[in-house]
């Protein structure tokens, strides 16, 4: 019964969701996996710890075949990953390797292991993997292993919660993971940390059957600042100036006050 | 819990109100800005280092203008002296500015911090200990002292001399203006007001009488601060308000109610607690620097 109502929800909402579909690799593929996200928009205000994300949907085929692979990815941007070399008894940072793309945020979620689902030659291919989703821009200094930066990337941004996968279904206690019901519904849950930017991130939705890619969905997600909070931001960057002086003229204020506050008789 | 919107994380308010409470009692009991504690506190807590170094500045200046409105009522401000090294603070400042930004791009601000850290706090926090310590054991620093001894340094010989009457001096515009470039130079670069180092140079270099250099000095670290908040917000957008209105919140009354303590303790010993803490602090970032790391690999400007 809860399935039932959960299936028309998901239904409900997609018919309503705009088809937003973007040109990936492969244009050959149908655009045509009817998934949703319960949170198109998130405000970040005063009090935003993080948030999760519900990415929900049908698997098409009437038999069940095939495996729903669910990516949440944020904005790609620079990175530069350096190895710590020890020079004088010294360790410092050294050999910079730089990634002329990499995502801010990404989270891959399946209900059994990626590789279980697809060849490595598609998980590169729709950049399924976080060390799949970072280009190298530069070589790689004499005597190091360019897997070994791409490996240490991943490895650091997953220490930060910025880079997630889980191949499980979620576990007690843990919110995080893909569901699969009968009868083809699918819901993936995503946590989001409060560290993730604040930007547009894109729930994608991929359906495989026998290592190939059948079908897929692409779901923008925008989050943005509100209130207090966006004034800030909005201040601080368009005019910093102002917004400098203003801190100053506080900082007196604060001063000036307890000074006042706790002048001696 | 609070989000911060430039760091673009939340953190616990009463951990921070703590932190800065703390730091300014401290800062408050020696006459020190306390960014050289309250900065690596605040990276400690998982604040971004460009943000803990520009916001620290808002919290500085905070806290000298409150303490020198205390110090000028005891008219203990030297304006003259306070104003020459300004000036050599504002160049100073701008330069470290700027150099923070390549720095920071390049990914080597973390080294140059540390090490720089390391060098002046050690050896500073050594003087200090020094001279606590002699004067404990009952021999004035003055007769001892290889640093007391010359009574003339080069404050006195160099041109351009100009009569400082609060600090009853005839020295040199050069000095002040030199030490006040270098200080402006590390503030923006270390995060910190620069008292630690600005006081004992008062002291060694320039033979400013004691009562006057603790409120000379903060009167230099609030024009510093003041204008790196406002070159930082510029050139980097890293000022955090709501975290900087916490830390003044924090570090005003923790430093008022440090000056209050303060002022019932010999100077000398409250110098040889300080020194104390600045050879604690040194040691700790010679072994960040020394022990192998457990990650071999860092994020580099891509973090910022």
């Amino acid at each position: 019964m809860v399935r039932r109502v959960l299936a028309t929800l998901a239904f409900a909402l997609l018919a309503g969701a705009p088809a937003l579909a973007q040109q990936q690799p492969g244009a050959d593929v149908a655009d045509d996996l009817p998934a949703g996200v319960a949170e198109e928009q998130i405000s970040v205000s005063s009090t935003y710890g993080g948030s999760y994300i519900t990415v929900f949907g049908m698997n098409p085929d009437r038999r069940g075949r095939g495996d729903i692979v669910v990516v949440l990815r944020g904005p790609t941007e620079q990175a530069t990953v350096m190895q710590k070399r020890r020079v004088f008894g010294l360790w410092i940072n050294g050999d910079p390797v730089r990634f002329s793309e990499a995502p801010a945020f990404f989270a891959v979620l399946s209900n059994r292991p990626l590789r279980e689902i697809a060849s490595p030659q598609s998980i590169w291919r729709y950049q399924l993997d976080p060390a799949a989703s970072a280009q190298l821009a530069s070589a790689v200094p004499a005597g190091g292993d360019p897997s070994a930066y791409r490996a240490a990337l991943v490895r650091l941004r997953h220490a930060q919660g910025l880079y997630q996968w889980y191949s499980r279904p979620p576990q007690e206690g843990v919110r995080g993971g893909l569901t699969a019901y009968r009868g083809g519904l699918f819901r993936a849950v995503v946590r989001l940390p409060a560290n993730a930017p604040i930007a547009q991130y894109h729930a994608d939705t991929y359906l495989f059957r026998d290592g190939r890619l059948i079908s897929r969905q692409r779901i923008p997600i925008t989050i943005s600042r509100i209130g207090v909070e966006r004034t800030i931001h909005d201040m601080a960057t368009n005019v910093s100036w102002l917004y400098g002086i203003v801190t100053v003229l506080l900082a007196l204020l604060a001063g000036w006050g307890s000074a006042v506050l706790f002048r001696r008789p | 819990m609070i989000y911060l919107p430039i760091a673009e994380m939340p953190v616990a308010v009463l951990l921070i109100l703590l932190v800065s409470g703390a730091v300014g009692f401290v800062s408050g009991l020696v006459g020190v800005g306390g960014g050289f504690i309250m900065t690596p506190a605040l990276i400690f807590m998982g604040v971004p280092a460009p943000v803990a170094v520009a916001t620290g500045a808002s919290q500085i200046a905070a806290t000298s203008f409150s303490g020198i409105m205390t110090q000028t009522r005891r008219k203990a401000v030297d304006w003259r002296m306070g104003l020459l090294l300004s000036i050599g603070g504002v160049g100073g400042s701008s330069l470290g500015v700027a150099l923070f930004e390549r720095l920071l791009r390049i990914g080597q601000l973390d080294l140059l911090v540390s090490l720089l850290y390391l060098l002046l706090l050690s050896s500073v926090g050594f003087l200090m200990v020094r001279e606590s310590y002699r004067f404990w054991r009952g021999r004035p620093a003055k007769s001892v002292s290889i640093l007391r001894r010359p009574l003339k340094t080069a404050a006195h010989t160099l041109p351009f001399r100009l009569r400082f009457p609060r600090s009853g001096l005839y020295i040199s515009v050069l000095p002040p203006l030199g030490i006040g470039f270098v200080i402006g130079a590390l503030s923006a670069i270390m995060g910190i007001g620069g008292g630690f180092i600005l006081i004992p140079a008062m002291i060694y270099l320039l033979r400013m009488p004691t009562n006057v250099v603790i409120g000379t000095s903060q009167f230099q670290v609030l024009v510093i601060a003041s204008l790196i908040v406002i070159l930082q917000s510029m050139a980097t957008h890293t000022v955090d308000l709501v975290l900087a209105l916490l830390l003044m919140a924090g570090g005003v009354v923790g430093a008022q109610i440090g000056a209050r303590v303060g002022a019932g303790m010999k100077a000398e010993y409250v110098r040889g607690i300080l020194g104390a803490l600045l050879v604690a602090a040194s040691a700790k970032f010679l072994f960040d620097l020394v022990a192998p790391p457990q990650e071999a690999y860092v994020l580099g400007a891509g973090m910022w």
